[in-house]
């Protein structure tokens, strides 16, 4: 069981920066935020996770080092993680194992991406592409849209999952969203509005996507003998799971089935100590409206998905509330910050203090799940709150 | 800011060459596990389902069935089963109008990598 104490965190508005700020206004502002929250001050940080997509998004390579010095930070462990869509949840779990193995004693995880300010749509859009086989499905063109629709085609072919369903949950997180402070599209919209959205990838439509996002989220991890009070309330990281499935997506056995997260999931789980009945919240890697269903479907949360979220588990007031932030779909998703800003959420609801819509009673476990690919690499937290 | 950034890879094949010079020609070379005869294609240097790191190069008809298929602004891409390959691939679809449930590899265009599938009726035979 991890000791990793999420001794604090803070994230800007994930949106489509038009204020002429920077990433690496975002990284401080994020950073700095996240260390008060924490009760500590900058110089008590002695190693540094920033996660980043990609290069051809931040135009810096080697950025570790750079937001280190940006973060007035010198002489300490920095390090860049990346994981496609789940560098940033990569890098909370590089964090807490450099915690956990002795090597730092308070670590600052720093997301960022500047996924919508720095390139048209259309580029960012090609180099996604490269996200899965470059050599085989990048270069011929397809989008994450377009695959993402391939996999849940599947899906709905076995699990009786409609579109019906899909445009419930981009109404719903975008509504959830509505309560989010910091959410790119905290939108007041209907199924209507989604049936009446433009077609993207069949039978994906614009609203059942989730946008592309500017910004930062911090989290800083230590053990609680590194914190003044012991980490007095805040909530611990208890267990993490990270599995990969086959690029193609061809090759898998099941294309419509996230499966390695199930995988991931019972690795957290076994480290937790937790049953996947005791989770009572959860951020869910909802890139597409579709692939939260069917990552809640691969992480075991249900044993007939599609009958729950018709039954209304999955909503607020529901046995499971999922992506009370707006999940990608109505918080958004600049990358790297994506799965920091899990963390965060699970975090602050565990400890009755986030800043958005609250689950009505805090449970004992929180789940974060991000993914890179069409659920090719995935990266799975289970946060427990503070007894 | 405004910064531009011109890049021209040359990405060396390595051991697919092979198949990315088969395709070049529009034809579809896969890989056969020698140890359980799986046949993939696009091939696999390690094969995907007993692990065997000996493969044989084996011609396929380039044929293929679709499985699924989406349609975008930009064109549209299936989920196809090649005849003789065990899983399925990805691939664009180079006549996108056309509705045909099979069809047979086409040449990339503009010799560029990743997999292009004529549509065409069953029964036609070009080869």
């Amino acid at each position: 069981m991890s000791g990793v104490v999420v001794a604090g965190g803070a994230m800007t508005p994930f949106n489509r920066r038009k204020d002429g700020s920077g990433m690496r206004d975002w990284a401080r502002a994020a950073f700095f935020d996240a260390v008060a929250d924490a009760r500590l001050e900058a110089g008590d940080i002695d190693a540094l996770v920033v996660a980043s997509e990609s290069d051809f998004f931040t135009l810096q390579l080697n950025p570790a080092a750079l937001i280190a010095d940006e973060l007035g930070l010198f002489g300490i462990a920095a390090q860049r993680v990346e994981g496609g869509g789940a560098s940033g949840h990569l890098a909370v779990h590089a964090g807490a194992a450099m915690v956990m193995a002795g090597r730092a004693r308070r670590v600052a995880v720093v997301g960022l991406e500047p996924s919508a300010s720095h390139l048209p749509g259309a580029a960012v859009g090609a180099l996604y592409g490269l996200s899965f086989d470059a050599w085989t499905d990048g270069m011929t063109g397809i989008d994450s849209t377009s695959l993402y629709a391939l996999s849940v085609q599947a899906f709905m072919e076995e699990t009786g999952a409609g579109q019906d369903d899909f445009a419930a949950i981009a109404v719903r997180n975008r509504q959830n969203a509505r309560a989010n402070p910091n959410a790119h599209l905290p939108l007041d919209i209907a199924a209507a509005d989604v049936a009446a959205s433009p077609v993207i990838a069949q039978p994906y439509r614009r609203l059942d996507c989730s946008p592309l996002s500017d910004g930062a989220a911090c989290v800083i991890l230590a053990g609680a003998a590194g914190l003044p009070d012991g980490g007095a309330g805040r909530a611990r990281i208890a267990g993490m799971g990270v599995a990969n499935d086959r690029v193609r997506l061809g090759e898998r056995a099941r294309p419509g089935r996230f499966e390695a997260k199930g995988v991931a999931m019972r690795r957290a789980l076994a480290e937790a100590g937790a049953t996947a009945a005791e989770i009572g919240l959860a951020e869910i890697y909802d890139s597409y409206s579709g692939a939260q269903l069917q990552a809640l479907d691969g992480l075991g949360l249900a044993g007939d998905v599609v009958g729950a979220e018709r039954e209304g588990v999955f909503a607020a007031d529901g046995a499971l509330p999922v992506n009370l932030s707006g999940g990608l779909l109505g918080q958004g998703a600049p990358v790297g910050a994506t799965g920091v800003a899990q963390v965060l959420a699970c975090a602050l609801q565990l400890e009755g203090r986030y800043f958005g819509r609250r689950v009505a009673t805090p449970p004992r476990y929180a789940l974060a799940d991000t993914h890179g690919g069409v659920a090719t690499l995935n990266a799975v937290s289970i946060l427990e709150a503070a007894r | 800011m405004k910064y531009r950034l011109t890049l021209d890879y040359t990405v060396p094949e390595g051991t697919l060459a092979p198949y990315f010079d088969a395709l070049r020609q529009g034809q579809a070379l896969a890989a056969q596990c020698t140890s359980c005869a799986a046949t993939s294609f696009p091939p696999r240097p390690i094969c995907g389902a007993c692990g065997g790191r000996e493969m044989n190069w084996r011609d396929l008809t380039g044929r293929a069935g679709v499985v699924r298929r989406t349609d975008t602004e930009n064109g549209a891409f299936a989920l196809v089963r090649f005849d003789g390959a065990d899983g399925l691939a990805t691939v664009a679809l180079a006549n996108p109008a056309e509705r045909q449930a099979a069809g047979r590899l086409a040449v990339p265009p503009d010799a560029r990598p990743g997999l292009w599938l004529q549509l065409e009726n069953e029964d036609d035979d070009h080869a």
